[in-house]
Parts: C-alpha cells; structure tokens; sequence
C-alpha cells in the first residue's frame, strides 16, 4: 500500500515535469505540435502510464495521464510569448535524455527550473547584435555606409526602448506600435540632422527588429501539422503585429507630409 | 561583384537577427549561412523570374529544407536554423511603401505594393508549408519502414 501511494505520488510529479517542460517551449516561442510532442513524450516513457494527451494552443496546455485506471489531468495558462529559441533546444535535449535514461523525477524537474533560468545572451548583446542585423538589412537594400549608422543607432534605441516597454507587460500591439513609431521619427530626425540619406531605406532597416518572422513561421507549422486552432491564433498574432507596425509608421508619415516636424 | 556584397551582407544580418532571437551559440553560424544562401537564391531568382513573389517564394523553400535537413543532422529544432533565415524575407519594405503610398493618397499605388507585400507574405507560407511537409512525409516513411 505505501509503495503504491509513492507510485501515485510519483505520477503526480511526472504529469508537473510535463507541464513545466512544455511551458517553458511554449513561452519561448515553439510551435504547439513539437511541444504536445514532447509532453507525451515525457509522460509516456515512465512505466504504469498507458495513456498520456496534451493539447496545447499558443495560450494554455492541456494535459491529461491515465495512472492505474485513474485519470489526472493539469491545466496551464501560457500569458506572455518572448523568443527564445535556445530553451526550446535545451527543453529538447532535456526531453531526449529524460525518455532515454532512468533519470528521477526530482532530478527532472530540478534540471528544468536550472533550464528556465538560463540567459543565453545578455539584453545587451541581444540589442547590440539585433540592430547590426537591421544596419546590415539596410545595406542589402542598397543604403549608403552613413545609411547604416543611422539605421543602427535608431535600431539600438528602438530596441533599448521595446524591452523596457515590455517589462509593463503591455499587448504586442503596443510595443510594436510604440516601436515603430519611434523608428519612423528617429529617421526623421536622423535624416534631418545629416547622419543618413534614405529616409526610407533607413525607416525598412529599423522596422525589421519588429517584424513577427517566428510568428508567421510557427503559424504556418502549426497549420501543417494540423494545428488549425494554433495556426490561426498565431497567424492572427503576425497579421496584428503587421498592422502595429503599419499604423506607426504610417501615423509618423502622415503628420511628416501634412509638413507638422 | 555586387553578389558577393549579398552574401556578406545577407550574412552578418541573418547572424544578427539569431542572436536576437537567442538561438544556441554553437548554431549561430549555420544558421546564418541559411539565411545568406536564402538571401541569394531570392536575390537571384528575383532578377531572373523578374518578380519578388517568385524570388521570395524559391527563397522561402531554400530556408525551409536546408534548415530542416540541418536540424536533422545536428539533432535540434528546425525553428533555430529556419526562424533567422525567414525574417529576412518578410515584406518590411512592402509594408512601408504601402504606407508610404496610403499617406500620399495614391491609393492605385497603395493597392499595387499592398497586394504584392500580402502575396510575398503568402510566398513565405506556402515555401514554410512545402518543405515542412516534405520533412514530415519522409519522416513518415522512415517510421513505416
């Protein structure tokens, strides 16, 4: 009787690594299929479980495991979605050697909080390397070389500005509003004061740090995969940061032309 | 000449828009020479077929099966070499110059570079949905087997 009550316990805390493993992928931006995966993965590989579904949508995770006839299932809801495609490989690799290896429960989930803490790059570098690769988008566009510093200094502080917004823990649509407005007028300003030439090639190069690319291919993944729930929020996700980005830009362009800066 | 500036460019861009995205530091690399061989496929195929969409789209499948075909080898998620290499591609300029065209109410304009930014945006699906497909079907035959 003590040993089948461990058992239980031990169920129990198998269903909460899941949960937390696919948590953590979801919350960094992996599509839902590789995370249900993953989830049914882990619940499965014990012995006494027979049965084991998730179902995850962009916004919250289902999972449900059968132990001994008994049915426990766990809920989650998933707030906010920040990319970090490094916790998916590691959530990954975990997983894998999870499945593969004896490895206890506890020790299980102590390895995952280690994971979910994990910072592969500073805000810094992250900031520094965004706005290179907006500089360097510029020059693709064909800007000239002052093109590319002004692209990359309105890129560094667009970017500085959207993660101190995102600390108040706004709507997407905000920040990337916000974000792209700011672009718009530092360009101005850049262009004014003499540091570029191409307003609008330095306006494309800066908007680029904003512009959902993990949304649209998450969205079309999901879809793919059958998904059809997660496709269509995650497209939905795509088109409104597409319409933020738009509106700031737009609303910068308007009060440009009518001659108000 | 001007090829070559591409590639360098698509390069460091690409590499920069991984480390934004926070992807492992030992695939930093890989993933940008996906994302600079995409860019030249659509730089390419842009010029010869004479149409973004085209090039957007030949470029989008290039990302696609070379990002999945690296994941398999490497043993990661396909999203870390895909994600950096498709945001390249994404019609920032197409919205802009739709934008641009929307405030100086030339609205023959505005539908012009509207419709071509939503079907380079359809472009980039359709390429993501080919070579995920594929990946899976052939992942479906190895099980069968």
């Amino acid at each position: 009787m003590d040993l089948n009550d461990n058992n239980r316990k031990e169920a129990k805390q198998l269903l909460l690594l899941a949960t937390l493993a696919g948590k953590i992928m979801l919350k960094n931006g992996a599509e839902t299929y590789r995370v249900e995966d993953t989830i049914e993965r882990i619940c499965k590989s014990r012995k006494n479980i027979k049965y084991a579904d998730a179902f995850v949508t962009p916004t919250g995770i289902f999972i449900s495991l059968e132990y001994k006839g008994e049915m426990m299932t766990y809920l989650v809801r998933v707030k906010s979605i920040k990319i970090d495609l490094n916790k998916i490989n590691l959530v990954n690799d975990f997983s894998r050697e999870f499945v593969g290896s004896n490895m206890s429960i506890g020790k299980g989930l102590e390895k995952l909080k280690k994971i979910n803490k994990i910072k592969n790059y500073n805000i810094l570098t992250k900031t520094l390397f965004g706005s290179l690769a907006c500089a360097f988008f510029s020059l693709l566009f064909g800007g000239t070389f002052f093109d590319f510093i002004a692209s990359y200094l309105v890129s560094f502080v667009v970017l500085t500005t959207v993660n101190q917004i995102s600390k108040y823990k706004m709507t997407f649509f905000i920040n990337n509003f916000i974000g792209a407005t700011l672009a718009s007028v530092l360009s101005l300003l850049a262009v004014k004061i003499g540091i570029g030439k191409n307003m609008d090639i330095i306006i494309i190069g800066s908007i680029m740090s904003l512009v959902p690319g993990v949304a649209i291919a998450n969205a079309m993944r999901d879809t793919i995969s059958g998904d059809f729930l997660s496709g269509l929020s995650r497209g939905m996700e795509a088109v409104f940061s597409a319409l933020a980005i738009a509106f700031g830009v737009g609303l910068v362009l308007n009060v440009y032309f009518k001659g108000l800066i | 000449m001007s090829i070559i500036k591409q590639l360098i460019f698509s390069l460091l861009s690409t590499i920069g828009f991984a480390v934004l995205f926070s992807i492992p530091k030992d695939s930093i690399f890989k993933s940008g020479v996906v994302g600079a061989i995409g860019w030249i496929g659509f730089y390419i195929s842009s010029i010869y077929l004479k149409s973004n969409i085209a090039g957007t789209f030949f470029a989008a499948i290039t990302v696609g099966v070379l990002g999945e075909l690296l994941a398999r080898y490497y043993k990661k998620p396909a999203t870390v070499y895909i994600v950096p290499g498709i945001v390249p591609l994404v019609p920032g300029a197409g919205m802009y110059y739709t934008m641009l065209a929307l405030v100086e109410n030339d609205f023959f304009l505005a539908a012009n570079k509207g419709t071509e930014t939503f079907f380079i945006a359809a472009a980039i699906s359709i390429g993501v949905i080919i070579s995920t497909s594929l990946s899976k079907s052939i992942k479906r035959v190895k099980y069968k087997n």
